[in-house]
């Protein structure tokens, strides 16, 4: 595992983490959810740069454009959620149980 | 919704499988994933009220991440073996990894606690939509990955099967039935899929044509609890007969088209001599006919002239088209004798 490979993985593992073990807001699992992306996007621009390939060199940006349109609707469901269940905190989230 | 976003909503929903279909690059999978999820997501939302935005936010959450992981285990893959093609994943930690998060998307057992909530959150056709539609593009990438080893398909599966059937046990709301009768289907279908890809294949068309007639049913009668089930003779009378058909199909029992699947994976696994875990996937497969048993039983045994169990509804008139429920209803019940013919067809 070259030290690139290591790096970004151990970024995503950490954004991952954030988001498994978060408790308290709506928000901050939002934004793992963003380093996620992040982490992602430095690996597809280290792809390029270390293999030396203009191949996928695009691939960063067309990466970008969909993390935004997902944070996008993250954040459109934030906002209803805080309509529909008057807070973001995320032990208001129980109208679905058994 | 405005017949301009709906419509184009649904094409996007067919843009995002068929992209996944269509390719064989990482990337490219994982962007039609990606549309998949970003189109359902206002079509769970649609009606606004809080149940429906719980589970969509729920919904969203979990196939991100899933995404996610996906997008990372095939990065990993190309650094690790310098290829981005879908078939070429010869190390055990991205194809574990790449697995295990298409199990998430699916909503496979250990993975599978979304399932339920969401399932519930929705009205039936989002549902049906969820439960058929959504499970189609991840399936072919599992599909694609041919594992070295299969044990991680198999614990998946049995585990999937026990979960359930278990699961749903306590359940009166039918959604969430509905959900854990898929956990159950996609487990038997991945527990087959490393030995013989063709039934895998078998196992999910049945298990489509089976959903949608029930899914169909409960749309006529607008039922979503055990409850109004039983005052379905008095709205439609001949779905009295046809839904329990279905749910015994379901159940998996001869001679109805659910049995098929069941026993051709059952024979696959003993010609494997895996006898104990064929053994443990039909008995399990019994919790899931238990809950469909009741489901038959509030709708067809608690007719007059027995006590009525709910209090008789309007009898308004049902503006649907029963052309696809007719259909589907047909196969599930009736395609078993077909049984030969379609395995001809399957490549061993």
């Amino acid at each position: 595992m070259t030290p690139a490979h290591f790096a970004f993985s151990s970024a995503f593992m950490l954004g991952l983490a954030g988001l498994a073990f978060h408790r308290t807001h709506f928000i901050s699992a939002l934004l793992c959810l963003e380093g996620l992306m992040l982490s992602l996007f430095i690996a597809l621009s280290m792809w390029t740069l270390q293999f030396d390939t203009m191949n996928s060199a695009s691939l960063p940006m067309i990466l970008l454009a969909f993390s935004a349109c997902e944070a996008g609707t993250g954040l459109a469901l934030l906002v209803a959620t805080t309509r529909t269940h008057s807070t973001n905190r995320l032990q208001n989230l129980n109208l679905l149980q058994c | 919704m405005a017949p301009l976003i709906y419509s184009a909503l649904i094409i996007s929903l067919g843009l995002g499988t068929t992209m996944t279909f269509a390719s064989t690059h990482w990337y490219l999978a994982w962007m039609g994933i990606e549309i998949n999820t970003l189109a359902i997501i206002p079509l769970m939302a649609q009606n606004h009220i809080p149940r429906a935005i719980e589970a969509t936010t729920k919904y969203f959450f979990v196939q991100a991440t899933a995404s996610a992981t996906l997008l990372f285990a095939g990065i990993s893959n190309a650094f690790l073996t310098g290829q981005w093609d879908i078939t070429y994943t010869p190390y055990t930690l991205t194809s574990t990894l790449i697995t295990l998060a298409l199990a998430m998307k699916i909503g496979l057992a250990p993975l599978h606690s979304w399932m339920p909530e969401v399932m519930q959150g929705l009205n039936l056709l989002t549902g049906l939509i969820l439960s058929t539609w959504q499970k189609l593009a991840p399936l072919y990438l599992i599909y694609q990955i041919q594992p070295n080893n299969p044990n991680i398909f198999i614990a998946l599966g049995l585990m999937s099967i026990i979960v359930g059937g278990w699961g749903g046990f306590n359940q009166v709301q039918l959604r969430k039935i509905l959900a854990y009768s898929s956990i159950a289907h996609l487990g038997w279908m991945i527990l087959i899929l490393s030995f013989s890809p063709p039934l895998a294949l078998l196992t999910i068309i049945i298990y489509i044509l089976m959903t949608f007639s029930l899914f169909s049913s409960f749309m006529l009668t607008r039922t979503t609890h055990i409850n109004s089930l039983s005052t379905t003779w008095a709205k439609i009378p001949i779905l009295t007969i046809s839904t329990p058909l279905i749910l015994l199909s379901l159940g998996g029992l001869p001679p109805l088209a659910g049995f098929m699947p069941k026993w051709m994976i059952l024979q696959e696994l003993t010609k494997q001599s895996l006898c104990p875990l064929a053994t443990m996937a039909a008995l399990s497969s019994l919790f899931s006919l238990y809950f469909y048993l009741r489901l038959s039983y509030a709708m067809t045994l608690t007719m007059p002239p027995n006590n009525p169990a709910g209090t008789l509804p309007w009898r308004l008139n049902p503006q649907h088209n029963t052309l696809p429920l007719a259909l589907t209803t047909t196969s599930t019940i009736c395609l078993l004798p077909m049984t030969p013919a379609i395995m001809s067809l399957m490549p061993f």
